[in-house]
C-alpha cells in the first residue's frame, strides 16, 4: 500500500515536471509565422454574380480588393464608395501593403465603363495588370 | 549564502510555463482563424493609358469590339461570343503574336468583357488589353 502511493506520487511530480520549453518554441515560431502571413484582406462585402472564365488563375498577391455591383456602385471594405475617392482608399491599402495588386470584382451585368473608370482612377497605383475576379467556368 | 542562491537558481528553472503556453495557444488560434486564406481568382487584363499614342485600330492587334447592346463585333461582322474563340485564333494564326484588343461601348456589361477575355486567353494570346471607346 505505502509503496503504491509512492510510486504513483513519484509519477505525478515527473508528470507535472514535463519540460514545455520544446513546444513553447514551436507554437512561437507558428504564432509569428501566422502573424506575418496574415495579410487582413479587406473584403467588398457584396454578393455579385461573377462571371465565368475557363482561363481563370489565381491573382497573384491580389488583397486590394474593389467591388463593382450591377447598379455601378464601387464598393471596398463593406463600404459604398464614390469614384472619386478610390484612388486615396486604393492608395492607402497599397501603403500598407506595398506588394499587393488590385482585384476587381464584377458582377455580369455591371455597367463595363463603371469598372473602366475605376482601373482608370486607380492606375497610380498600378503595379500589375488589374485582375478582374471570376468565377471557375461549371 | 551560496545555499540561498543555489535555491534561486532552482527556483527559476521552475517556473510554470503553462499559462504562458495557454496564451500563447489563444493567440495562434486567433491568428489561425483571422489569417484569411482568401485566393481571388481571375483574368487579368491590361488596361493601357488613354493618351497613348498608337490607336489600337492602327496597330497589329486583334480588335474585338463589344456594342452598348452587348453584341460582338470583330472585323465588321456581328460575331457570337461562342464563335469569338474560334475567329481569334484565325486571325492568331496569321499573326502569332498579335495581342486582342477589346473595345467596350459605353452601356455594355462587363460580363461580357470577362467572356471575350477568356475566349481570347483561351485560343492562347500574349495580352488582353481593355481599350476605351472614349
Amino acid at each position: 500500500m505505502g509503496m503504491r502511493d509512492q510510486a504513483r506520487s513519484a509519477a505525478a511530480e515527473e508528470g507535472s515536471q514535463i519540460d514545455l520549453t520544446p513546444m513553447l518554441d514551436v507554437v512561437f515560431i507558428m504564432l509569428i509565422f501566422f502573424i506575418v502571413t496574415s495579410s487582413f484582406v479587406k473584403e467588398p462585402g457584396v454578393e455579385l454574380f461573377k462571371p465565368q472564365a475557363s482561363t481563370q488563375e489565381a491573382c497573384e498577391r491580389g488583397t486590394i480588393i474593389f467591388a463593382v455591383d450591377a447598379n455601378g456602385d464601387i464598393f471596398y471594405n463593406k463600404n459604398k464608395l464614390p469614384l472619386d475617392r478610390a484612388l486615396r482608399t486604393a492608395e492607402a491599402a497599397k501603403k500598407e501593403a506595398p506588394q499587393a495588386n488590385i482585384v476587381v470584382q464584377v458582377d455580369r451585368e455591371t455597367p463595363a465603363y463603371v469598372v473602366e473608370d475605376l482601373i482608370d482612377i486607380v492606375r497610380p497605383i498600378l503595379t500589375a495588370p488589374p485582375c478582374i475576379s471570376t468565377d471557375e467556368e461549371a | 549564502m551560496r545555499k540561498i542562491a543555489k535555491q534561486q537558481d532552482q527556483d527559476g528553472a521552475e517556473i510554470d510555463l503553462t499559462p504562458m503556453l495557454d496564451v500563447v495557444f489563444i493567440m495562434l488560434i486567433f491568428f489561425i482563424v483571422v489569417a484569411s486564406f482568401i485566393k481571388e481568382a481571375g483574368v487579368e487584363v491590361n488596361r493601357p493609358d488613354d493618351n497613348q499614342p498608337d490607336d489600337p485600330e492602327d496597330s497589329t492587334s486583334i480588335l474585338v469590339e463589344v456594342a452598348s447592346d452587348n453584341q460582338i463585333w470583330m472585323e465588321n461582322r456581328r460575331v457570337d461570343i461562342r464563335a469569338v474563340r474560334a475567329n481569334i485564333q484565325r486571325l492568331l494564326a496569321e499573326d502569332p503574336e498579335a495581342p486582342v484588343t477589346i473595345k467596350v461601348e459605353k452601356g455594355a456589361e462587363a460580363g461580357i468583357v470577362v467572356d471575350v477575355a477568356d475566349a481570347a486567353r483561351e485560343s492562347g494570346v500574349a495580352a488582353v488589353n481593355w481599350a476605351s471607346d472614349r
